[in-house]
C-alpha cells in the first residue's frame, strides 16, 4: 500500500511540474477572462467608427436618421455612465428592481424643462443617479439636451468625493458624413438616379478613393429615393404598374460589410418608426394614444412547479441554472481528456524506456496501477479546483452592469448544488476513462501507437459534446434517456441533466451503472495491464488479447 | 527473515509463449553470497529466466524459490534489479530517481536521500546529484540506474546485461561495483554475452542456448569441458609425438613446417607432455600452452548456434 502512495506521489509531482500543466492551469482563467472582456474591448476600441453617407432625395428622413443616431449614442453614454457609477460605488442595490413607472414618480415636476446648463441641485442629481438605467427612455431624452451631461457629471463628481477619475464619454460608433461637393461633379445627387449615385460613391465604398482622410473606407451608402414615400408596402399600398423590381424599390443600403448590420438596422428602424407616425397622422389616429395602447401589457411570468411554494417564478438565475451544466460538461470533458492523456503518456513513457520493469520488480501491478490512478487523479483534482475557483473569481470580478449574467452565474454555481454533483460525476468519469486509457497505454510501446488508439477514443468521446445542447433543451427526452444508459457517456449526460432534477430512480440507477462500469474498467485494465505492460513491439490482436484476458496466467 | 542456503533455486522451469518455447527445463541453484553469470547468445532465454526469478512473468511450469520464498514479490524489498534496457525518468533529478526506487523498496525518505547522495559521490557522480537525468550521458545514466537498483542495500541483486553500452573504463567501474557488493555479502546474478567479464568475476556460470541449459558450474569446470590444446614447433617426428600419452590427436599447423597443434586427452597435463617430449628426444623450438578461455568454451558448447543467433 505504501508503494501505491510513493508511486502516486511521484506521478503527481512529475505531472504537476510539467509546463503543460501550468499552461492549462493559467490559460483557463485567462481565456475565460478574455472571452468576456475581449468582445467588450473590441466593441469599444477596435471597432472603427462607421462613417456613412445618406443621400435623401425625398428630403424627409435626414433628421429622422440623425435623431436615431443621437439616441443610439446617448444609449452608449448611459451604459458607460452606469458602469462608471457602479465602478465608483455610487449605485444603490435597489436600482435593479425599480420599474420605469417608479422612476417616473421620482422625477420632480418640471425636470424635463430645466435648463441643465445652469447646473443641477443635489436632489435633482440624486434623482438622476437613481434613474441611470440603460433602458430608461426619460434619461436618454434628458441627456440628449445640451449641457445636461456636463451638469450631471458636475454633481456626480461632488458626490464621489475627492479626486474621482473623470468620466470619459464613449466614442460615436456611427457617424453620418457628407460627400464633398466636388465629388459629385456635375451630378445633382438630389435628382440623379440610384445607379448614378452608386457609380459615384462605389469607389469610396471599395476603398479606391477616400475623402475622409480615415484609415477605413466609407462604411455605407444609404439612398432614400425621391418617391420613397410612394413606394411603401403594406395594406392598402398598391404599386400598380410600377416597373421597379422589389430590390429597386425603397431605401437602399450599400456596404461591403454586411455582417455588421447595426447601422442598417438602425436606419431601417428609424425610418419605419417615422413612416408609422406619418401613417397614424394620415389615418387621423392619435399617435400618443396608440403608443399608450401599445405599451399596455399583461404581465407574463413563467413558473416551475418543482420549486418551493412562493418561489416558482422562473428568473434569469433559473435560465442560467438550466444552461450551466453545459459549461460543466465541457469543463469535465476537457479535464478528463487532459488527465487521461497524461496517464496514457506516462504509461507509454515508462513502457518505452523499460522503467516499468524496475517498477514491476519493486511493486505489484496493482500497486503501480492504483498509484498512477491516484497520482494523476490528484493532478486532475488540482486542475479542477483551480479552474472552479478561478471561474468563480473571474465571474465575481467581472460581475457588473455590462456582464449582468456573470454575477447571476456566480450565485447559481454557489448555490445550486451543481458543484458537488460535478465533483461526483468527474470522479466517476475519471475512473471509467482512466481504466480504459491505462489499458491502452499498457498495450502500446510507442507514443505513435498510442495515438492511433487515441483517434478512435476521441471520436467516441466527442458524442457528449455534440449532444450536450440537445440534452439541455430536453433533459428527459429520448436522446438524454438513451445516452444516460450508455456507460461511457453516463457521467457526462447525467451532469448535463443535473439541473433538470432527473428522477431519483435514474439518479440511483445511473450511479450504480457508473460504479459497475468503473469497477469493470479498472478490472479490465488491471488484467490488460499485467499482460500488456511487458509486451514489446506490436500491440496484440483483439483475439489474442481476449484469450489472454480469460486465461489465468 | 527466512533462512536459505541458495539465493535462487529453479526446478524444471519452462516458459512458453504459444508455440514458442522461450526457456525449457532449467534447473539451477545460486549459492548464497556467490556471483553467478548467465551466459548465452542473444535470444537464448537469459532475460526471460531473470524475469521469472523476479516474478515479473510467471513460468508456464516448474517451481522456484527466491531467498527462501516462493515468489520474489514476497521478498522484493531485499532484491535489486537492473533491467536489460536502461531507462530512467528523464525529468527527475538524479538523486531523486535513486531515492524514489529505494523508497519503493521500503527505505525511509530521509535515509533514501542520504544514500542517494552517498552512492553518487562514491561512484564519481557527485556533481550530477542535483541535475536532471536528461543531462546525463548514456554511460552515466546507466551507472545511476545501477545505483538505483542497489540503494536499498539488497541481499540479492539481478543485473541484466550490466556491461552493455559502457565504455571500457566504465565497464571496469561496473566490475568494481559488483565485487564491492559481493564483498558485502550480496548474492549477484548477472547476464552477459561478453565472456571476459564473466571469466573475471563469476564464481559460477550458467550457459543457456536455444532456451536450454547447456552448462552449469564453476569456471574451471567449464574450462575442463574442452580439450587442452598445445602448439609445438620444430617437430621432426610427428609419429612419436602422436604416440605419447595424453595426446589425442595432432594436426599440422597451416603454413609452418614442423608446427603441430596437439589436442590432449581429458585430464592430461601439458607439463607432462613437455617432459615426455624431452624424454623421447623430440626436439622443440617452441612449446605453447594457453589455458582455454571462457570464450573458447562458449564457442565449443554453443558453436554454430551462437553465430546464427547473434546475427538474428
Amino acid at each position: 500500500m505504501n508503494n501505491t502512495f510513493h508511486i502516486a506521489g511521484r506521478e503527481y509531482s512529475e505531472n504537476a511540474r510539467t509546463k503543460g500543466f501550468w499552461i492549462n492551469l493559467i490559460m483557463f482563467p485567462l481565456i475565460l477572462f478574455a472571452s468576456i472582456k475581449v468582445p467588450q474591448l473590441l466593441e469599444e476600441k477596435a471597432k472603427p467608427t462607421r462613417h456613412f453617407v445618406l443621400v435623401d432625395q425625398s428630403g424627409e428622413f435626414e433628421s429622422v436618421v440623425d435623431q436615431a443616431l443621437e439616441r443610439e449614442y446617448q444609449r452608449s453614454v448611459v451604459k458607460k455612465l452606469l458602469e462608471y457609477i457602479q465602478v465608483n460605488h455610487l449605485g444603490n442595490d435597489e436600482q435593479e428592481s425599480r420599474s420605469t413607472a417608479e422612476m417616473l414618480e421620482q422625477i420632480p415636476a418640471g425636470f424635463m424643462e430645466m435648463d441643465f446648463a445652469a447646473g443641477l441641485s443635489g436632489d435633482m442629481a440624486d434623482s438622476m443617479i437613481a434613474m441611470v438605467d440603460k433602458e430608461n427612455p426619460l434619461l436618454l431624452d434628458m441627456l440628449a439636451k445640451p449641457g445636461a451631461l456636463d451638469a450631471f457629471l458636475d454633481v456626480l463628481y461632488q458626490q464621489l468625493g475627492a479626486d474621482p477619475p473623470l468620466f470619459e464619454a464613449p466614442r460615436r460608433m456611427l457617424e453620418r458624413s457628407s460627400m464633398p461637393q466636388d465629388a459629385w461633379g456635375d451630378l445633382d445627387p438630389t435628382t440623379a438616379s440610384t445607379a448614378e449615385i452608386v457609380a459615384v460613391i462605389k469607389p469610396y465604398l471599395l476603398d479606391e478613393k477616400n475623402f475622409l482622410d480615415f484609415k477605413d473606407p466609407l462604411f455605407a451608402l444609404v439612398i432614400v429615393p425621391q418617391d420613397a414615400l410612394q413606394q411603401l408596402k403594406g395594406p392598402g399600398k398598391k404599386n400598380d404598374g410600377d416597373p421597379l423590381t422589389a430590390h429597386e424599390r425603397g431605401v437602399q443600403f450599400w456596404s461591403t460589410n454586411l455582417t455588421d448590420n447595426d447601422l442598417a438596422k438602425l436606419v431601417e428602424r428609424a425610418i419605419n418608426d417615422d413612416i408609422q407616425q406619418r401613417e397614424f397622422g394620415a389615418r387621423n389616429l392619435d399617435s400618443a394614444a396608440i403608443k399608450a395602447a401599445q405599451n399596455t401589457k399583461m404581465q407574463f411570468a413563467s413558473f416551475d412547479p418543482k420549486k418551493a411554494a412562493g418561489e416558482e417564478v422562473v428568473s434569469l438565475a433559473d435560465t442560467i441554472r438550466k444552461f450551466a451544466p453545459i459549461g460543466f460538461v465541457y469543463l469535465m470533458w476537457v479535464a478528463i481528456f487532459t488527465v487521461v492523456n497524461m496517464l496514457l503518456n506516462n504509461m507509454v513513457e515508462e513502457k518505452s524506456n523499460r522503467i516499468i520493469e524496475v517498477l514491476l520488480s519493486s511493486a505489484t501491478p496493482w500497486e503501480i496501477m492504483s498509484g498512477k490512478l491516484i497520482g494523476i487523479a490528484g493532478v486532475g483534482l488540482t486542475m479542477m479546483t483551480v479552474w472552479i475557483f478561478s471561474l468563480l473569481g473571474v465571474l465575481k470580478f467581472m460581475a457588473g452592469p455590462s456582464v449582468e449574467w456573470a454575477g447571476v452565474l456566480f450565485e447559481v454555481i454557489q448555490s445550486s448544488g451543481l458543484l458537488p454533483l460535478f465533483a461526483f460525476y468527474f470522479f466517476c468519469g475519471y475512473m471509467i476513462y482512466s481504466g480504459l486509457f491505462l489499458a491502452i497505454g499498457s498495450l502500446c510501446t510507442t507514443v505513435k501507437e498510442a495515438q492511433n488508439f487515441m483517434g478512435t477514443a476521441t471520436v467516441i468521446l466527442m458524442v457528449p459534446l455534440f449532444t450536450m445542447v440537445f440534452v439541455t433543451m430536453d433533459p428527459h427526452g429520448s436522446l438524454a434517456t438513451f445516452l444516460t444508459w450508455v456507460p461511457l457517456y453516463t457521467p457526462f449526460v447525467m451532469m448535463n441533466r443535473a439541473a433538470a432534477d432527473p428522477p431519483t430512480s435514474v439518479m440511483i440507477g445511473s450511479g450504480i451503472l457508473m460504479g459497475v462500469t468503473a469497477i469493470f474498467s479498472l478490472w479490465l485494465s488491471s488484467r490488460i495491464f499485467r499482460i500488456g505492460v511487458l509486451r514489446i513491439g506490436q500491440p496484440p490482436k483483439i483475439l489474442e488479447l481476449l484469450k489472454s484476458l480469460l486465461s489465468q496466467r | 527473515m527466512m533462512d536459505y542456503t541458495n539465493a535462487v533455486e529453479l526446478h524444471d522451469i519452462t516458459k512458453r509463449y504459444g508455440d514458442f518455447t522461450a526457456v525449457r527445463d532449467i534447473n539451477l541453484a545460486v549459492p548464497r553470497g556467490s556471483i553467478y553469470g548467465f551466459l548465452g547468445p542473444n535470444g537464448a532465454g537469459k532475460t526471460t529466466t531473470l524475469r521469472m526469478i523476479l516474478d515479473i512473468i510467471k513460468p508456464t511450469s516448474g517451481s522456484l524459490s527466491v531467498l527462501g520464498a516462493s515468489s520474489a514479490m514476497e521478498v522484493r524489498q531485499r532484491i535489486g534489479y537492473l533491467p536489460e534496457e536502461k531507462g530512467l525518468y528523464k525529468k527527475m533529478k538524479t538523486w531523486a530517481v535513486i531515492a524514489y526506487f529505494a523508497r519503493l523498496k521500503g527505505v525511509g525518505a530521509r535515509e533514501a536521500k542520504n544514500r542517494a547522495y552517498e552512492l553518487l559521490e562514491r561512484y564519481g557522480l557527485k556533481e550530477f546529484s542535483d541535475k536532471k537525468v536528461e543531462t546525463l550521458s548514456k554511460g552515466m545514466g546507466q551507472k545511476v540506474q545501477v545505483l538505483a537498483s542497489i540503494a536499498h542495500q539488497p541481499e540479492f541483486v539481478i543485473l541484466d546485461e550490466p556491461f552493455s553500452g559502457l565504455d571500457p573504463s566504465n565497464q571496469q567501474v561496473m566490475e568494481e561495483v559488483i565485487s564491492d557488493l559481493n564483498k558485502g555479502g550480496t548474492t549477484i546474478v548477472f547476464s552477459t554475452h561478453v565472456m571476459s567479464h564473466a571469466e573475471r568475476i563469476c564464481d559460477r556460470i550458467l550457459l543457456i542456448a536455444k532456451a536450454e541449459m547447456v552448462f552449469d558450474g564453476t569456471i574451471p569446470q567449464a574450462k575442463a569441458l574442452i580439450p587442452k590444446m598445445v602448439n609445438l614447433s620444430g617437430v621432426h617426428d610427428p609419429a612419436t609425438l602422436r604416440s605419447l600419452p595424453g595426446v589425442a590427436s595432432t594436426e599440422a599447423a597451416a603454413g609452418l613446417p614442423g608446427s603441430y597443434d596437439v589436442c590432449m586427452t581429458e585430464n592430461a597435463d601439458p607439463q607432462q607432455l613437455l617432459r615426455d617430449c624431452f624424454r623421447n628426444d623430440i626436439e622443440l623450438t617452441a612449446f605453447n600452452y594457453h589455458e582455454p578461455t571462457l570464450h573458447d568454451v562458449f564457442l565449443h558448447l554453443v558453436g554454430e548456434d551462437a553465430k546464427v543467433a547473434s546475427f538474428r
